[in-house]
């Protein structure tokens, strides 16, 4: 055993035959494993227990809490901290405050969602295991690849090397374990 | 690293990644420099030595100014909401389109955002709209227009290009891992954020995309309407109206329809582009923008019947806009920007590059010369009649305005040499299902 591995990466020159790897891999009791593809797939996505649903939720309460914070500081400023007699107009102008509030919790639902499907997808990262396989930038251009993590309990070398190639795979690659 | 394939994609992906680009492109960007110097000189100087330098005086407190950022916004929006409304559809034409309007919409709200600010006087202390715990405990007064200007442009800004980051994330992973120098492989790898194209990142990525596009949507009918609620809050008779907001947004819609043909062809023409824009969409963009201008045409009929049915007052100030000083102004945006885009109900004019491209410049300017119209005629004949005087625009002024044209240009030549004008994965995707 040569240095520790991070998975078995098979490389595929189409989404059909990746789709047909990742059911043949999930039904020998694989469960650790991922697939990466030029363009979206959704339904492989949707085979791997890819669960975006939670990200509405998360822009929807970043709204709400911006809409809050917002209207609450023009409401504390301008009534409670310094309030200014403007011709007897009300001090608590929920008119004028509208457009300020309205537009201020679509800032933060905007923020909330790109930093949240990061944090989801637990990027930003500067480095990852597979950047160092060989023919692995194709990934972004016309190749569709399948990983199985050695951190799989059903992984062992020789048998998850032979059950890759049997798959039709054009390429078995043995992506090594970062320090 | 052997050589990539070759694919229908790489001619775009290679764009970007050239070490040098054309002749054509450098003369452009020499040109957008030289107004940009103009720029630097015109808001040094109104920095410098205040904004005594324009035209303005009461009742024209914001001239040039107000007439250059309504004008900026309603590019930015009109790109930005037929960009949005592209990916929410997942119409086919996004593909090719999306990512430059994306980019006219961002160009675009950089160039509003400089207006106000200059506009201030004291543009320095411009951060005193911003509710910071200042020592001297004065807030901001959150009843005033101004404030909305504020969060308005700052949310715009940061959403639309929120819209255009997140779309050229997966992107700039197809950049990284096909570029060779190794300055360009950092770049495009931060920029990337350690995308691995993952079916995972996909679905996430689809979502984000997804939801800030619908975003966009409230927020330009709003950041439009703020803009035109200001007019409206005022008591000028021509402004003084609740149909203002409408006017802006359709009209503004319009204009960036118009833009985003004029980029669309002007891209095509540059990079070659011809498989990714082609007839089919530059037509169906035609039809788009002759649909907005009907729309335009509608509300320049109805701003005459509000008037009629309005108060004295505001049909004498329409009057004067039609036939007073500035009537010019007022027929200008007619032509230009309702009957010129008429043209376009021609088949042959919406496949032809020249037509397109006429018409596109047509429609902006003829919505630029409606914002004068409001914005200039329209506060000609206030209530006091010892207020009825004119403006124009001072050398200062108009050195802006052109010196913001020279910015916008400058920002999308640098956008088109380093970024995809054209969405690489959805290419990607077409192309394969097109295949299947």
């Amino acid at each position: 055993m040569s240095a520790p591995l991070y998975g078995l990466l098979a490389e595929f020159d189409r989404p059909e035959a990746l789709r047909a790897a990742v059911r043949a891999a999930m039904a020998a009791g694989y469960t650790r494993l991922d697939a990466f593809s030029p363009f979206p797939l959704p339904d492989i996505g949707r085979d791997l227990g890819a669960r975006p649903s939670a990200l509405p939720w998360i822009a929807l309460a970043a709204g709400l809490i911006g809409a809050a914070i917002q209207y609450a500081t023009q409401y504390g400023l301008n009534v409670v901290a310094y309030p200014i007699n403007v011709g007897g107009r009300p001090l608590n102008a929920w008119p004028a405050f509208i457009p300020a509030t309205l537009i201020v919790a679509i800032l933060w639902t905007g923020a909330a969602t790109l930093l949240g499907m990061l944090l989801m997808l637990r990027l930003p990262r500067l480095h990852h295991p597979l950047f160092a396989v060989e023919g692995f930038e194709r990934a972004s251009e016309d190749r569709f690849f399948l990983l199985i993590l050695a951190e799989d309990p059903r992984f062992e070398l020789d048998g998850a090397t032979a059950f890759l190639s049997g798959l039709g795979a054009l390429a078995v690659r043995e992506a090594p374990a970062c320090e | 690293m052997t050589s990539l394939p070759s694919t229908f994609t790489s001619p775009v992906a290679e764009a970007p990644l050239r070490p040098r680009y054309g002749p054509v492109w450098r003369l452009a960007l020499a040109i957008c420099a030289l107004l940009l110097i103009l720029l630097a000189l015109t808001l040094g100087a109104s920095l410098a030595l205040g904004v005594g330098l324009w035209g303005i005086n009461i009742p024209f407190v914001w001239g040039f100014d107000l007439v250059n950022y309504a004008w900026w916004i309603g590019i930015a929006n009109g790109a930005s909401l037929f960009a949005a409304i592209l990916v929410l559809r997942r119409h086919s034409l996004r593909t090719a389109v999306n990512r430059f309007a994306e980019a006219v919409a961002l160009a675009a709200a950089v160039c509003a955002g400089l207006f106000p600010i200059v506009h201030l006087g004291r543009p320095w202390l411009f951060y005193w709209v911003f509710p910071y715990p200042a020592t001297s405990e004065v807030w901001p007064q959150f009843r005033s227009t101004l404030t909305w200007d504020f969060w308005g442009i700052l949310s715009h800004i940061v959403v639309i290009g929120l819209l255009w980051y997140v779309g050229l994330i997966p992107d700039f992973a197809t950049l990284r891992d096909r570029a060779r120098r190794p300055a360009a492989q950092r770049a495009y790898g931060l920029l990337a954020l350690g995308w691995r194209n993952s079916v995972r990142h996909w679905s996430h990525h689809q979502a984000a995309y997804r939801l800030v596009a619908i975003l966009v949507l409230p927020l330009l009918t709003m950041m439009q309407s703020i803009v035109a609620l200001e007019f409206a809050t005022t008591l000028v008779p021509a402004w003084h109206d609740t149909r203002l907001p409408l006017h802006f947004v359709a009209t503004g819609l319009a204009q960036g329809l118009a833009m985003v043909l004029l980029v669309a062809m002007l891209l095509r023409w540059g990079l070659a582009l011809e498989r990714h824009i082609d007839d089919r969409d530059v037509d169906l963009l035609g039809r788009l923008v002759v649909a907005s201008a009907l729309a335009s045409a509608f509300l320049s009929l109805e701003e005459i019947a509000a008037a009629l049915l309005a108060e004295p007052s505001q049909w004498a100030a329409t009057v004067n806009r039609i036939t007073g000083p500035r009537r010019g102004a007022y027929m200008a945006a007619v032509v230009l920007g309702v009957l010129v885009p008429q043209l376009l109900w021609l088949r042959a004019a919406r496949r032809s590059v020249i037509a397109a491209t006429f018409v596109g410049a047509s429609v902006s300017l003829g919505v630029w010369f409606d914002r004068f119209s409001i914005v200039v005629g329209g506060a000609e004949r206030d209530y006091l009649p010892s207020l009825w005087r004119s403006y124009a625009p001072t050398l200062v002024e108009s050195g802006l305005f052109i010196g913001t044209v020279g910015l916008f240009g400058a920002l999308l030549l640098i956008f088109a040499r380093f970024v995809p004008a054209v969405s690489l994965f959805e290419s990607r995707h077409d192309e394969q299902e097109e295949r299947t």
